[in-house]
């Protein structure tokens, strides 16, 4: 039985119910913000990148209101299968992966390609909740039941850190913890968790490449490689400064329309945004992201069940982590690395994967009116 | 299957959700507190940095002042050239589609191997050396990571095929190479101005390191020799400045936008150098040059006797300025280095040679300066003096001669005879050539003058040469006695004017570019009272007058119709001291060969102008330089002695308006006359 289409009342009501508004108009301004963001940090152009991030939203807004139409139910059951699904793409990717400056990301064909490594993140969000509705009654503070979960999490982001995409691979480890911690972790377990985190980051100092903590001495202190490693951070803060309080104006900003601004497509949209619309507009865009983010909270603490609440709670933490991270990095608040902003960043893979988190969203909110 | 229909307990996880909600809260907060910091707080501090990032400062040349000559004939001028600059690393390169290939991290890096064959495969090179050196350069941009970041002049004056090819493949050598106009130097008349104007060149490391105030950059060209050097601060003119909209490869933006185009600060126009007016006259000068260029080496001067301006100055062989705007051959410029001819050298002030014979001016007016000396005295000349054990010869037995007599002829046994008598020794000579400008520099002030040498004992001492010969040696031009051709020129001009020394100059004037009088010369005399008895000169100037106009004179053969002519012929003897060594065989060239003087000034009643002809290696000052001498003054006062209008103006005195009859010139000319 599915109340979005056996439903005896008004279309009216029916629409209403089913549909989170909230979410759809949280979104929509978002991504309207995103696309335009997207032509300026292009100069203009409405071809290219911009059509084909409008055409994945295209997609991907499909795909959201099918799930949004697929009782949550029916994707609990589906859990362990499409993480499976998920875990197999990305073991292909390292035999059939188009290779693209090193790093082998990628499966498709030609220009229809997807990243399974963008797709594990809402995976892995559906799986654990899973395990952790179905371990609910049990005790979290039992570290042993916390290997499977464990395992479930590290294969996939082993698999995504060798492409080598460390960026995505950190984002799933952060994403899984974040929805561990709200199922219940034990705050001893959680601070246990973290300064392991911090041992291994200082044990695996040693061990990163160079090019990893040269990352870090840039972000300690970009003005001593200006010139060099530290330019894209510098040159990003110079964006985001010279935005003011009211903005340079739409495509009027210097730094991305003389072509200063590194990357302004992927890693550092939200400097190009910057610029252009001042204080008044990145507030805007914290403000939209933390009402989504607090939104999906709310959703989850409304839900009926615990596997709606976690699935809630992992889609609050994808899109917490993505937007904060992001900005952090082009604040300099955190050293760069590969992390996008949701919907701002030019990419299929993750414009889809965000969408079908919101379809989960909005179909754990359909949920909560049905008794 | 557990069921999901049942509502679950939730209520454990509300704490979490609430922590949540704060944690989420704070999270953004601190982003918003970093934003404000950044866009609210620190904003104009970002705003300056921006600007700083597409603003570019673009030096403007100066154009460089002119040179022209006392008729406003230019003898330096600019031309526009292209000039090629490269850049040794550079942070973006163009990928074949035209985007930008960054690295990965916005680093640097040096230009390629293919980028540098591929420039150096567009440049004419005019042998090895030239290549090697360009290709140096290169290698220094592409190591020095400091320096290659900037774009450095590389060559300048490219040619029209050089520069079409660079251009049409700058899409491929784009982020490392650049063209900008630029100018060259440009002179007109080439080789017959060569030591006049003289040349340009880089400016040396030593000054780039050695005096920064004085705001040189690398590749800049700054003047050599010459008036180029002399008067470098007045013709160089000062730098401009321009600001530019950049993008970040570092090219100017072809349409920037008009927020950026108001936020750059206001361009400053460069100052122009200042024009240099000579007093060179360039008809005189080209008289003077095709009368001495038939030779190897020799030179000419003609200067106005009552000023010191220097009418017309050559020396043969030169090389042409224009030459030093391009690069060089190195076996032509070894040729050049090594000629025995020596093209590199002025011969009017930065060679001294014997005067010879016309030295014999200053020995007489010293034995007139003896009161016990009787001019009127004949001594009988046999052809040689003996004295001590050495036997010193003449030219010819000229039998008894005065005075009057022995310069007309010549005669060398008159003034050993004096010398020997010691009417003419070393101390009583010294003094007076000094008092008529010998042994000194004129102060001409270009071409590094050299001052000639005028001995005495001391001096003969010291360089090992003393014996009681010396003296007679010395009484004819010879021993010891050096001087230049400006020397004489000061010295003839001193006789011509009753004994003022005059100390000779180029320069005319000066105006900055819109005509605004900067600096003007005057005849400047070294002395206030008259070095010269007039009686003496008198008796001088008889003898110079017959030199050329009596029948016995040695320059009788070259008189002039229409001109009475005073000179003097100098045919001074080289032989021994120089040795014919050199590798080089030049027909016609032979170093045991005599130098030819001639040193005349005309009229002979109201003298004008002195000419001084000196032919290196030439034979007899008769035959050699004299017609020189008589070509330049014919043609100085050939056409004044029928029609006076046709004078040249004299200095300081402005062309006449249309319509005004040009009366002043001749008056002018005339007041000058002491």
């Amino acid at each position: 039985m599915n109340p979005l289409l056996d439903d005896p009342r008004s279309l009216g009501a029916r629409l209403r119910h089913s549909i989170d508004w909230v979410v759809v108009t949280l979104t929509a301004a978002i991504v309207t913000l995103a696309v335009i963001n997207l032509n300026s940090a292009g100069a203009g152009d409405w071809s290219g990148r911009v059509a084909t991030q409008l055409r994945w939203i295209g997609l991907g807004s499909v795909a959201m209101f099918i799930v949004t139409a697929i009782d949550h139910r029916t994707v609990y059951r589906l859990a362990y299968a499409a993480y499976g699904f998920g875990v197999t793409l990305l073991l292909l990717v390292p035999f059939f992966g188009i290779r693209v400056n090193n790093a082998q990301r990628w499966l498709g064909y030609k220009d229809y390609r997807i990243q399974p490594s963008e797709l594990m993140k809402v995976l892995i969000v559906i799986a654990l909740a899973r395990f952790l509705h179905d371990a609910a009654a049990k005790d979290l503070s039992n570290l042993r039941r916390l290997v499977v979960p464990f395992v479930m999490v590290l294969m996939p982001a082993a698999l995504i850190i060798r492409q080598p995409d460390l960026g995505t691979g950190i984002m799933l480890l952060l994403v899984s913890f974040s929805l561990v911690v709200a199922a219940g972790l034990r705050v001893r377990v959680i601070l246990a968790v973290l300064s392991a985190a911090v041992v291994s980051v200082a044990i695996g100092w040693s061990y990163m490449e160079n090019y990893q903590r040269r990352r870090i001495d840039v972000w300690l202190d970009p003005e001593l490689y200006a010139d060099t490693d530290g330019y894209q951070t510098i040159q990003a803060m110079i964006s985001v400064g010279n935005g003011g309080f009211f903005g340079r104006g739409l495509s009027q900003g210097s730094q991305n329309a003389l072509g200063f601004l590194p990357e302004p497509y992927t890693d550092f949209p939200f400097a190009v945004y910057s610029e252009e619309w001042g204080f008044v507009g990145t507030a805007m865009v914290l403000v939209l992201f933390m009402s989504l983010t607090l939104w999906a909270v709310n959703l989850a603490s409304q839900a009926h069940d615990r596997f709606g609440s976690l699935l809630c709670m992992g889609v609050a933490a994808l899109f917490f982590w993505h937007a904060v991270v992001n900005i952090a990095m082009v604040l300099q608040l955190v050293p760069v690395s590969g992390i996008t902003l949701p919907f701002f960043s030019a990419g299929g893979s993750n414009v889809l994967t965000m969408m079908l988190g919101l379809g989960l969203l909005m179909s754990v909110s359909r949920s909560r009116h049905t008794r | 299957m557990i069921s999901l229909h049942q509502k679950d307990d939730l209520r454990d996880l509300r704490p979490r959700f609430q922590a949540t909600v704060i944690f989420v809260a704070l999270a953004f907060l601190a982003l918003a507190g970093r934003l404000c910091q950044l866009q609210v707080l620190e904003a104009d501090h970002y705003d300056r940095r921006a600007e700083r990032n597409f603003m570019d400062k673009v030096d403007v040349e100066a154009p460089r002042g002119r040179i022209y000559d006392v008729n406003g004939h230019p003898l330096a001028t600019n031309r526009s050239s292209y000039t090629l600059y490269i850049t040794g690393w550079a942070r973006f390169e163009l990928d074949p589609d035209g985007g930008v290939v960054s690295t990965p991290e916005g680093k640097r890096r040096p230009m390629g191997d293919t980028t540098r064959d591929t420039i150096l495969s567009l440049i004419d090179f005019i042998d090895e050396a030239d290549r090697d050196k360009f290709l140096a350069l290169l290698e220094e941009l592409r190591a020095d990571e400091a320096r290659g970041r900037y774009a450095q002049i590389a060559r300048r004056n490219l040619s029209w095929e050089e520069y079409a090819r660079i251009e049409s493949r700058l899409e491929v050598l784009d982020p490392w190479v650049e063209i900008r106009e630029s100018s060259r130097r440009f002179y007109p008349e080439g080789v017959l101005t060569a030591f006049v104007t003289g040349q340009m060149g880089n400016v040396s490391a030593r000054t780039l390191d050695g005096s920064p105030h004085l705001g040189y950059r690398l590749g800049d060209r700054v003047g050599q020799t010459g008036i180029e050097r002399q008067w470098e601060n007045y013709l160089r003119g000062r730098l401009g400045e321009r600001w530019r909209v950049v993008d970040a490869r570092r090219r100017e933006v072809a349409d920037p936008p008009a927020w950026a185009v108001d936020s750059l600060p206001p361009a400053r126009d460069p100052i122009p150098g200042q024009d240099i007016y000579l007093t060179l006259d360039l008809d005189l000068q080209t008289v003077a040059y095709e009368a001495v260029s038939d030779k190897l080496a020799g030179a000419v001067v003609a200067m106005d006797v009552n000023t010191g301006r220097v009418l017309a100055t050559a020396s043969v062989p030169s090389v042409d300025p224009n030459r030093y705007e391009q690069p060089i051959p190195s076996a032509e410029w070894k040729a050049w280095s090594e000629s025995p001819l020596k093209p590199f050298i002025d011969k009017t002030v930065q060679e001294h040679f014997f005067p010879g014979s016309t030295y014999k001016v200053v020995s007489a007016l010293v034995a007139l300066g003896d009161p016990e000396f009787d001019p009127d005295e004949e001594i009988e000349c046999e052809g040689y003096v003996k004295f001590g054990k050495r036997k010193f010869r003449d030219t010819h037995v000229h039998g008894p001669m005065n005075l009057e007599q022995a310069l007309v002829h010549s005669c060398n046994a008159y003034f050993y005879e004096l010398a020997i008598r010691n009417t003419l020794s070393l101390e009583r000579v010294e003094p007076v050539a000094r008092a008529l400008g010998l042994g000194d520099r004129t102060g001409l002030g270009i071409n590094g003058e050299v001052k000639g040498t005028i001995p005495t004992e001391e001096f003969e001492a010291r360089e090992g040469t003393y014996q009681g010969g010396v003296r007679l040696n010395s009484a004819i031009g010879q021993g010891n006695v050096k001087a230049t051709v400006m020397q004489v020129a000061v010295l003839y001009a001193a006789v011509a004017n009753g004994g003022y020394v005059l100390t000779p100059y180029l320069v005319d004037r000066i105006e900055t570019n819109d005509e605004k009088l900067v600096f003007s010369s005057e005849a400047q005399r070294r002395n206030e009272t008259p070095v010269l008895d007039a009686s003496d000169r008198a008796r001088i100037h008889a003898g110079l007058v017959g030199v050329v106009n009596s029948e016995d004179g040695t320059a009788y053969s070259q008189r002039l119709d229409n001109i009475v002519v005073a000179g003097k012929t100098g045919t001074a003897q080289v032989g021994r001291e120089y040795r014919n060594d050199t590798e080089v065989e030049i027909d016609g060239w032979d170093e045991t060969q005599d130098h030819a003087w001639f040193a005349a000034y005309a009229p002979a009643d109201d003298p004008q102008i002195v000419v001084v002809a000196l032919v290196v290696h030439g034979g007899t000052g008769a035959d050699a330089a004299a017609p020189i001498v008589m070509r330049v003054i014919e043609h100085y006062l050939g056409d004044t002695s029928s029609e006076t209008e046709l004078r040249p103006r004299g200095y300081g005195v402005p062309p006449p308006l249309p319509g005004q009859q040009d009366e002043t010139l001749a008056r002018v000319g005339k007041e000058g006359t002491p």
